[in-house]
């Protein structure tokens, strides 16, 4: 009897002590094979959240939708002095309408003038969020679909409006969506009156400081900001947001994209920019003589 | 109470353990913080549930089962995996270790060493991350993390205590063999 006590007190027992060094190992190891093969582990990662996160589905519905509709149920309070806002831009809303209308209709004209034929690959597939990173200091979003629906890494993500974020990590049944605000995103893009070349580095704060800008007085706060298509990661021509000021004159991006509530994102399928290698050549007479001889 | 009825409660109070990581990380998971933070960052309450039980009743929380939990969390997390986990582990060894002294002295005396731990893990993280060079995370909004975390071991220990009644063993309790320990 006595020794028993003395084993259920002594917690520093042999054995014990033997489970927390392997654990100690095994997780330091754990550690290493992260830092030295990152994306090996990441799709390790990526594996074990597509186990575990779905399953948590049906409860995380009901939950996420309570607490909105309390958030909703503040802003109710305010609803006068939203109605009266609302209206107001509606009437602008119906201006800037007008003037869609007219340019969709020179659009289509000047389209079909050209018998131009739009890309049919270049589609989305829509998944809805499934969970956030649940760490402040990341900034990432997980949706229900994935490989199984053939997402592919890198592809860019819009929620209709404007771009935010990359895939990165895909596993069969879930994506995760490396956001525009994490501190770890980088997305060319360029200034669109003055067309310059920025990079927009994410550092996790809400509007993303623009980096690389070249020439800061030919760019404005207000100015629209899409995506460049450098580097062949995102395709060229989304919307991005407008460059901002902050008040210590820095140049930052307010996002286009609704960041406080995201729900559905779309998945832009895109299968890489069509890059032009070779230098243009002279066509001199060698290759005319050759390339006339078949045919006579 | 017979010795069968005490393995079965330790095993029911360990699943409980389980049960409440789970609904922590649940919580951390729900998407309804898309937007970067601005000022505030919620404490790390599974590192806090996990002390205030490891001082209490080591035996609830086997290191096998903490380092199982404590991976998983680092996981879905999005934080580096392993490192996290492996500090935590350490910690939580050397409050078991000192739980014994822990018992008998007050709850400040508890708080006062758990702090002390707490504090270490959140400096030796930025220290060994920035020794391997992974970028940090920004330097403010993880002294707000490391406060909440600090200010919120109380209601860890609250919560353990009076809502899931585990307290320390006391004088002439019936220690985990069914033995006055």
């Amino acid at each position: 009897m006595a020794r028993d006590r003395s084993q259920s007190v002594d917690y520093a027992g042999p054995l014990k002590r033997l489970t927390l060094a392997v654990l100690v190992i095994v997780l330091a190891g754990i550690f290493l094979i992260w830092r030295i093969d990152s994306p090996r582990m990441e799709q390790f990662r990526a594996q074990v959240t597509d186990r575990v996160v779905p399953n948590m589905d049906w409860a995380m519905k009901p939950v996420t939708g309570t607490v909105n509709l309390f958030r909703n149920y503040q802003s109710y309070q305010r609803l006068a002095e939203q109605n009266q806002e609302l209206r107001r831009e509606l009437r602008q809303m119906q201006a800037w309408k007008e003037a869609a209308l007219q340019l969709e209709q020179e659009n289509a004209r000047l389209l079909d003038l050209n018998n131009v034929r739009l890309d049919p690959r270049l589609t989305y597939i829509t998944g809805v969020v499934l969970a956030d990173s649940g760490s402040p200091f990341r900034q990432s979003v997980l949706l229900n679909v994935g490989g199984r629906d053939g997402i592919v890494e890198g592809w860019a993500t819009m929620d209709g409006i404007g771009l935010v974020g990359r895939v990165s990590g895909v596993a069969a049944n879930t994506a995760r969506v490396l956001l525009v605000t994490d501190a770890s995103s980088r997305v060319p893009a360029t200034v669109q009156p003055s067309g310059q070349r920025i990079i927009i580095a994410g550092d996790n704060s809400a509007a993303p400081p623009i980096d690389f800008l070249e020439n800061p007085d030919l760019v404005r706060p207000g100015d629209r900001v899409v995506t460049s298509g450098d580097g062949g990661v995102f395709p060229a021509g989304l919307l991005v947001g407008q460059v901002a000021a902050d008040p210590g004159g820095r140049l930052r991006v307010r996002l286009a994209a609704d960041y406080e509530r995201l729900e559905f994102l779309r998945v832009l399928r895109h299968y890489g920019t069509q890059q032009v290698t070779d230098t243009s050549g002279v066509v001199s007479p060698e290759t005319l003589v050759q390339e006339a001889e078949p045919g006579q | 109470m017979s010795e069968l009825g005490t393995a079965q409660r330790i095993l029911l109070m360990r699943t409980g353990f389980v049960f409440l990581a789970l609904f922590i990380l649940f919580v951390h998971l729900l998407p309804l913080q898309t937007e970067p933070p601005v000022h505030f960052a919620p404490p790390d309450m599974l590192m806090l549930f996990a002390f205030a039980w490891a001082v209490r009743r080591p035996e609830l929380v086997p290191s096998l089962l903490l380092a199982i939990i404590f991976l998983l969390a680092d996981l879905l997390l999005q934080r580096p995996p392993g490192l996290w986990a492996l500090l935590l582990l350490v910690s939580a060894e050397r409050l078991k270790s000192q739980s014994l002294s822990l018992r008998d002295a007050g709850f400040f005396t508890e708080y006062l060493s758990v702090g002390a731990l707490i504090v270490a893990v959140f400096v030796g993280y930025r220290v060994i991350l920035g020794v391997m060079i992974v970028d940090l995370p920004p330097l403010g909004i993880w002294i707000v993390h490391m406060l909440m975390t600090l200010i919120c071991y109380p209601i860890a220990v609250f919560v353990t205590h009076w809502v899931m009644g585990i307290r320390k063993y006391a004088p002439g309790d019936l220690g985990p063999g069914g033995l006055s320990a």
